[in-house]
């Protein structure tokens, strides 16, 4: 099967008020194959929002080409951001309901399909000031998946959840990514939650944000908390964490 | 959740948060009466409540009548004014060229006290209702157009990205997005509009009128009716908070989703 997305060394750069050009992707080549989860690790700052938005489309890239799989129709993302961005004028069934409306989807089982996998019957009419942090990053989980998008983008989902939210949230967000057999590409900063959650995992150098080194997750596909003390678990954020610290001496050392 | 809050509101220290207030107006009004009786303040200069009250049912005056009219100029006004300012800033948000052009038009009638123009409008309208409601229209399209045009730019940036990245055309994104944001700043305009319509009706009554609450005030000047310029006030007072009540009614049912402060 072909790849979802295949990126071939793309650079962004902006422009700045002050007329200074800012390098923010420096030429990212990666690919997602079809039912895969991988995630880009990288400190704060280094591109990793951007690289998503030139997937979904939003802006388009300075240089390099992007790729999307068409095959099955059209090429539509579902987008998950780092504080939930829900709409506060709508309740929680029109939230998940709104990106079935865009595309002008007439079937709306998938929304009442969601809400019951993401455990939120009972709360369809609630609107988001009701609900607690972690309610409403369920719910914007929910919207990314409800119009069966060809890939999810996850812009750091859990940023700011307390420690033992997030864990749950990530647990059930690995198993709605299985059940639904969506693929993924999920931007983090957060090492453990990279290995729990995706099968390959891009590390990313600080800005401009290049790619520099590619760690496989040796973990089945079906992972409840417990692998997070294994000793894979515990070898690939190994890994991942050595060729961060790595970036950041470099980083320190250039600029003594 | 609101269940807290609601029993907490009706605790002892809730009450206390209408009740001082209560107090202390109360004892206002009384201290009030007592100062104008013990310094034997005529009532020409400056009446006493219960004066007030009297010269309020002594039937020399239609009240409903004078206050009709000023409500209706200011009602007739704020609500053109609200509909040319809603206008006004959806066409500014969503061209960037008419914004340049409308701009410094809307910025320097803003800084002008809009109220030193009234004897002017007056010269090119003539000295009829017209020119009334002109006043209060520009009094109240001013909050509208800052408030409304802030709360449609003000936009949280991911949503815009998630609209974008579905295809939405702007026509979508306006709909979905920017106009379900600009509410709540919208009935913040409105609270500052609808306060800006009743001292539009006043002025405007003030430069030229022979009804409304403004002329009955003006009036009151020129014959030392002093008691009837204190009844005026306190219906303007009732109108304000009035208005200002409406407001918020109307915010609440519109905005089950919005909670401020």
């Amino acid at each position: 099967m072909p790849a979802v997305v295949v990126l071939e060394n793309v650079s962004k750069h902006y422009t700045t008020v002050k007329g200074h050009e800012v390098q923010a992707v420096r030429n990212v080549s990666l690919s997602v194959q079809p039912g895969e989860t991988v995630a880009i690790v990288g400190p704060s700052g280094c591109g990793k929002s951007t690289l998503l938005r030139l997937i979904a489309g939003v802006e388009g890239p300075s240089g390099g080409s992007i790729r999307r799989e068409t095959a099955g129709g059209h090429f539509i993302v579902g987008y998950v951001f780092q504080d939930s961005s829900l709409m506060r004028w709508r309740t929680v069934y029109d939230n998940i309901k709104l990106p079935l409306e865009v595309v002008k989807k007439r079937d709306l089982g998938n929304v009442d399909r969601l809400i019951d996998l993401i455990g939120m019957k009972g709360f369809e009419r609630s609107y988001p000031i009701e609900l607690s942090g972690g309610m409403q990053r369920r719910v914007s989980i929910a919207r990314a998946f409800v119009h069966e998008p060809s890939i999810v983008l996850m812009d750091e989902p859990f940023t700011g959840v307390d420690e033992l939210t997030k864990e749950a949230l990530q647990h059930e967000l690995g198993n709605l990514i299985r059940t639904l057999h969506v693929t993924a590409l999920l931007v983090t900063h957060d090492i453990e939650e990279a290995v729990f959650l995706s099968d390959r995992i891009f590390v990313m150098s600080p800005r401009p944000g290049a790619i520099v080194e590619e760690v496989p997750v040796n973990l089945p596909s079906a992972r409840d908390p417990s692998v997070r003390s294994s000793l894979e678990f515990f070898a690939a954020a190994s890994k991942v964490r050595a060729k961060l610290l790595e970036l950041h001496a470099m980083r320190v050392d250039a600029a003594t | 959740m609101g269940g807290i809050g609601r029993t907490t509101r009706l605790s002892l220290p809730g009450l206390a948060a209408y009740g001082l207030p209560l107090v202390s107006f109360v004892v206002g009004v009384v201290l009030w009466q007592l100062l104008v009786a013990l310094f034997r303040i005529p009532a020409y200069l400056f009446p006493s409540p219960s004066a007030i009250i009297q010269g309020f049912f002594a039937g020399r005056i239609d009240w409903v009548q004078q206050t009709s009219i000023t409500l209706n100029e200011a009602v007739t006004g704020a609500l053109i004014g609200i509909v040319v300012g809603f206008a006004i800033a959806v066409v500014i948000t969503l061209s960037a060229t008419l914004r340049q052009i409308l701009m410094p038009y809307i910025v320097a009638l803003q800084v002008l006290p809009k109220v030193a123009i009234a004897p002017i409008i007056y010269i090119l309208l003539g000295f009829s209702n017209t020119s009334r409601v002109l006043l209060i229209v520009i009094l109240t399209f001013f909050p509208i157009v800052i408030n409304v045009s802030t709360g449609l730019t003000d936009v949280d940036r991911n949503l815009i990205y998630l609209l974008q990245s579905l295809r939405a055309s702007r026509a979508t994104i306006f709909f979905k997005v920017r106009l379900p944001n600009s509410l709540p700043y919208f009935f913040d305009g409105l609270k500052i509009a609808v306060s800006g319509a009743l001292v539009g009706a006043i002025v405007a009554e003030f430069v030229s009128s022979n009804s409304g609450l403004g002329f009955l005030i003006l009036n009151s000047q020129y014959t030392f009716n002093t008691v009837a310029a204190f009844g005026a006030f306190a219906i303007l007072t009732v109108l304000g908070l009035l208005l200002y009540a409406a407001v918020i009614v109307l915010a609440r049912q519109l905005m089950p989703w919005y909670r401020s402060g």
